[in-house]
């Protein structure tokens, strides 16, 4: 610690403390430009000097530590004329078109020369100008570059938090221009990281050009809905409309980043396709009915066994909805047939929650950060978790620690790591059943033919698998010299399920060896964990307790609807036909069910098949809380009201548990919490205050938003064997799956943003395999297997796993859960130009 | 395409450093070169390719320095006058007055047979035999009016 004087207060703060850092901590501002608190210091605006008794010449306090005894003056003459003298020459050749400039009323320059002057300039010289026209950089960044101040922050950003690094500083002094290559138009991350720590109206906004200012927006803070790091952000409306949505700086754990669907997407709320009326199925057509009329309907058609009943909500519901949505089902329909996504298998998840710990309460992010191993594993997460990417990203560049990636598909995250491990898709057991081997050899050395049979084992499984043994001793290596070890586990597991018992006995086996063992799930949907843990599981209830029945999963349910041992299936927030890993069973099972209810926003292709649907709310219409990936429990805030007669879920799944208990359900969602808190101890300390609270001290750690341990648990953990994947030379790559950069699931298509970025499907290879083939980026091929065909855009990327395509799973075009066939490893497909 | 020559060269660069990017300077030295003077937008991508950087950086890079001419093609001789304070001083604003009237164009320009560029530049590190010029890769030092006409006389 160091006791320093400030504006002759003495304060003590810890070694290392920038000037600008303990200033603001004895309570004064100083103003800045190019420092930002998780970017690399480069000391270059000069905004904020301070004057050090004793030195001559004026420091930058955001780069300058402390040191003991230091007297410090942030406000005398000196100081002030510099401030002014700084901006002044920021001003020599500033366009000062603020009547025009989209930044007009939050712009750090508008607000600095306001307080800090100078009011009047005294440069005569014509003006410097970069361009004479704004220009675009790409279909959501529009650039003027006669209002830089030359902070670099977006060119820092770009490199050091988004790991893009398409955007250089270009000449030098006051010609020096923050764009791209050639002004090319960027194909980047367009997640607008670069616009948001933008201080002035350089880097803009295109889709919010010209739209509004922005003391005309009401604004509410709440939490993304698109993914499960759980970020935090401001959307902002202007006359019932979605303009904008911003991070806030040192706010939340991404504090000003976003990805391009939290920062763009949110614009699917307010679209004109929007459910606006509850529909009711006569004579098979769906018609416009009043809400009175679908909930005396729905009442009609409850069978009174519950065994026939099944429900299915969506992982991107609040906690309090998913609670009264599993207490409906469990307490009313007395029906255990429950469950939260049409995607895994309900004991996939049950092993993958007791693999991950996920029991024993939240983990942060930033915790699992401090250890001295981290592994990615299972996750394309510069795709599914950009922020989490962003924040490993930052943070590994900062110390010395091991940064291992296990994916077969090369990602955006490869560059930050010190060991990337190509692994066949599908093949994470064999992968670290491997490392287990490898890690134990020791213990089975000289032993004979217990040696012989694990270094047996250890070469089958590393083929199997598809790595070098080099790549897995050398993970081995890392993780004995590790006193602790972080695993971020991502959805493959649940894809492919029979890797989560390995995932299991790694987590063992380095603990047992006394090292500090971390496990974060890396989830894809933005309340997944908050499912689970409010018990929308067919055989676990709230806080993962074992259900007194067993009910069905998805996949039973269908199965049941199909055979007719189902009558009733309530879907709130899913859309099965198109989410569910193999359309042909969803499509056929929907279509023969007896009594389906959907409540949705949208009429998605599960709704077509309904014979009752609710329009349910958008996350900015309602209020509740989200559980990420870590255990976070954050609020998430309405900004609007539903469009038309549509209402919040709570309200909906409450009235219809009222038709048949008029006691059914808490009034609203303060009072659902309550009731959790006081039924759930993972969630009894969850409170709504968190969400308030700005981060101190640039911390984006609030740790007392996670959620606590459940206690003793009995989660089983099954073995899944899973049929291998036909492999043949007909069809030679591998198909992978999962989330795209720009889209997550159906509701990111809806954006018009975000479509505009990438509307159609691409197929992705490795560039070894497109040269073999003589095929380039951008052209169009045929992506076939046994079952299906489809012609999409070829990219290529460098690094990937020779002989894997990989497919977002969420386009119209190429629904990929047509290629994929229920309980079979990835599907083998073919690629040839279309 | 760079030619094979430059490929040598930036292979040889990349010898001397701990890291590929540290020979950016090096490789964009010898594309320059290779080019007669300056460089252009695919020499970037392909330092940035053999390097593994991003083609900005590279470009950001070449930017950053006068001695890179990006996408200015420049005569056989390029000259680059020093204007800063010292040079300033001891009368380079009227050497290069002189040299416009002598080649008959003006600063930035290039004569039209190609024959020589006549460019400014900051301080080029020899203030104590200002004024001075840089000529390709030669120092010319204490000029007089004389010695330029001298010099130019001397560049075929
Ligand atoms: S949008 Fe993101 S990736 Fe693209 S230039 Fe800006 S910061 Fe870089
Ligand atoms: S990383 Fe996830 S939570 Fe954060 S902005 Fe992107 S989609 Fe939203
Ligand atoms: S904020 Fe300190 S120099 Fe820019
Ligand atoms: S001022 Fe000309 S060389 Fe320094």
């Amino acid at each position: 610690m160091v006791t320093v004087k400030i504006n002759g207060k003495e304060i003590t703060v810890e070694d290392n403390t920038l000037i600008l850092d303990a200033a603001r901590h004895a309570g004064y501002e100083i103003p800045t430009f190019c420092y930002q608190a998780d970017l690399v210091g480069i000391g270059s605006c000069r905004m904020c000097l301070v004057e050090i008794e004793g030195q001559r010449k004026l420091q930058p306090s955001c780069v300058t530590p402390v040191l003991h005894g230091m007297a410090i003056n942030t406000e005398t003459p000196t100081v002030m004329s510099a401030r002014a003298s700084m901006l002044e020459f920021l001003l020599a050749n500033h366009a000062l078109d603020c009547p025009v400039c989209d930044k007009g009323g939050e712009c750090e320059l508008q607000d600095m020369v306001y307080k800090y002057g100078p009011h009047k300039g005294r440069h005569a010289e014509p003006k410097f100008k970069f361009q004479e026209k704004d220009y675009a950089l790409s279909p959501v960044i529009i650039k003027n570059s006669n209002r830089c101040v030359q902070c670099l922050k977006c060119v820092r950003v770009c490199r050091e938090v988004v790991g893009a690094n398409v955007l250089g500083a270009l000449g030098r002094g006051d010609h020096q221009e923050e764009t791209s290559f050639f002004r090319h138009f960027l194909d980047c991350d367009q997640d607008g990281n670069c616009i948001e720590v933008c201080p002035v109206g350089c880097f803009m906004r295109l889709p919010y050009r010209y739209k509004t200012r922005p003391w005309d927006l009401k604004g509410a803070d709440t939490i993304c809905q698109w993914c499960a790091t759980g970020c935090r952000m401001v959307i902002e409306e202007r006359d019932g409309v979605l303009i904008r949505s911003k991070a806030q700086f040192g706010v939340g754990l991404n504090s000003e980043t976003l990805c391009a669907r939290g920062r763009f997407g949110n614009d699917s709320m307010t679209r004109a396709e929007r459910l606006k009326t509850p529909l009711v199925r006569r004579f098979g057509k769906l018609e416009p009915a009043s809400w009175q009329e679908a909930l005396a309907v729905i009442k009609d058609n409850v069978p009174s066994d519950g065994e026939r009943i099944g429900g299915i909500a969506s992982p991107r519901l609040t906690n309090e909805e998913l609670y009264l949505f599993q207490k409906l089902f469990r307490n009313v329909f007395g029906s255990a047939n429950i469950d939260s996504s049409a995607r895994w298998d309900p004991d996939a998840v049950e092993a993958f929650i007791k693999a991950a710990s996920m029991d024993a309460g939240g983990v942060s992010v930033f915790d699992c950060m401090e250890s001295e191993t981290v592994i990615v594993i299972g996750s394309q997460v510069s795709d599914e978790n950009p922020v989490t990417d962003y924040i490993i990203r930052r943070i590994s560049a900062g110390r010395r620690m091991n940064l291992v990636i296990a994916s077969p598909r090369a990602m955006k995250l490869d560059s930050s790591a010190n060991l990337k491990i190509r692994h066949t898709a599908g093949k994470a057991g064999a992968l670290l059943e491997s490392v287990i081997l490898s890690f134990n050899s020791a213990r089975v050395a000289g032993t004979g033919g217990l040696e012989d049979m694990a270094s047996g084992r250890l070469a089958s499984v590393t083929s199997e698998a598809g790595v070098d043994g080099e790549a897995v001793e050398s993970l081995a290596r890392k993780l004995k010299s590790s006193g602790s070890v972080a695993i971020m586990a991502g959805t493959d597991f649940l894809r492919f399920p029979e890797g989560i018992a390995k995932l299991g006995l790694l987590k063992d086996l380095l603990k047992s060896s006394g090292k500090k063992v971390s496990v974060l799930p890396l989830l894809d949907r933005a309340n997944q964990r908050g499912a689970w843990e409010m018990g929308v599981h067919p055989s676990l209830g709230p806080a993962y307790a074992r259900a007194k029945q067993k009910g069905l999963g998805t996949d039973e349910m269908l199965e049941a609807v199909s055979k007719g041992a189902l009558d009733f299936l309530y879907i709130a927030g899913s859309d099965v036909a198109s989410m569910y890993p193999d359309e042909g069973v969803a499509t056929a099972a929907l279509g023969r069910a007896r009594f389906l209810v959907v409540q949705d926003t949208f009429m998605t292709d599960t709704a077509k098949f309904a014979h009752v649907v609710l329009p349910g709310a958008a996350f900015g219409e309602k209020e509740g809380t989200f559980t990420n990936q870590e255990g976070r429990a954050q609020a998430i805030r309405r900004l609007m009201h539903p469009p038309g007669k549509a209402k919040p879920d709570l309200d909906i799944i409450r009235a219809i548990g009222e038709r048949f208990d008029p006691s059914f359900g808490p009034k609203n969602f303060v009072l659902a919490l309550d009731e959790i808190r006081s039924g759930n101890r993972m969630y009894s300390n969850v409170s709504l205050a968190f969400n308030n609270k700005k981060n101190s001290d640039n911390r984006l750690d609030s740790k007392e938003a996670l959620v606590q341990g459940a206690g003793a648990s009995d989660l089983e953990a099954k073995e899944f064997a899973q049929k291998p994947s036909a492999e043949s030379a007909e069809y030679p790559f591998r198909l992978i799956t999962g989330n795209h950069l720009f889209h997550s699931g159906k509701g990111t298509m809806r954006s018009e943003t975000l479509s505009g970025l990438l509307k159609a499907a691409v197929v992705e290879i490795s560039e070894e395999d497109a040269a073999s083939l003589g095929l380039k980026n951008g052209d169009r091929v045929r992506v076939k297997s046994k079952d299906y065909a489809a012609v999409v855009t070829l990219r290529t990327a460098r690094g990937s796993k020779n002989a894997h395509a990989f497919l977002a799973e969420n386009f119209e075009d190429c629904p990929v859960n047509r290629f994929l066939r229920r309980g079979e490893g990835p599907p083998m497909v073919s690629i040839t130009r279309a | 395409m760079l030619s094979e020559e430059a490929k040598k060269e930036i292979e040889k660069a990349l010898r001397k450093y701990p890291n590929k990017r540290s020979a950016v300077m090096d490789a964009l030295r010898s594309a320059q070169k290779a080019r007669g003077g300056h460089l252009e937008k695919a020499d970037m991508d392909e330092i940035a390719v053999i390097l593994e950087m991003q083609s900005v950086e590279v470009n950001a890079a070449a930017a950053f320095y006068t001695m890179y001419n990006i996408d200015k093609p420049v005569g056989r001789h390029h000259i680059q006058v020093c204007r800063n304070i010292s040079c300033s001083l001891l009368g380079a604003e009227h050497l290069i007055k002189h040299m416009e009237r002598t080649l008959n164009i003006k600063t930035g320009e290039t004569t039209p047979d190609k024959r020589i560029t006549l460019s400014t530049v900051e301080c080029l590190g020899s203030c104590g035999t200002a004024p001075m010029m840089q000529i390709n890769d030669d120092f010319h030092e204490n000029l007089t009016e004389a010695k330029v006409d001298e010099i130019l006389k001397g560049l075929k």
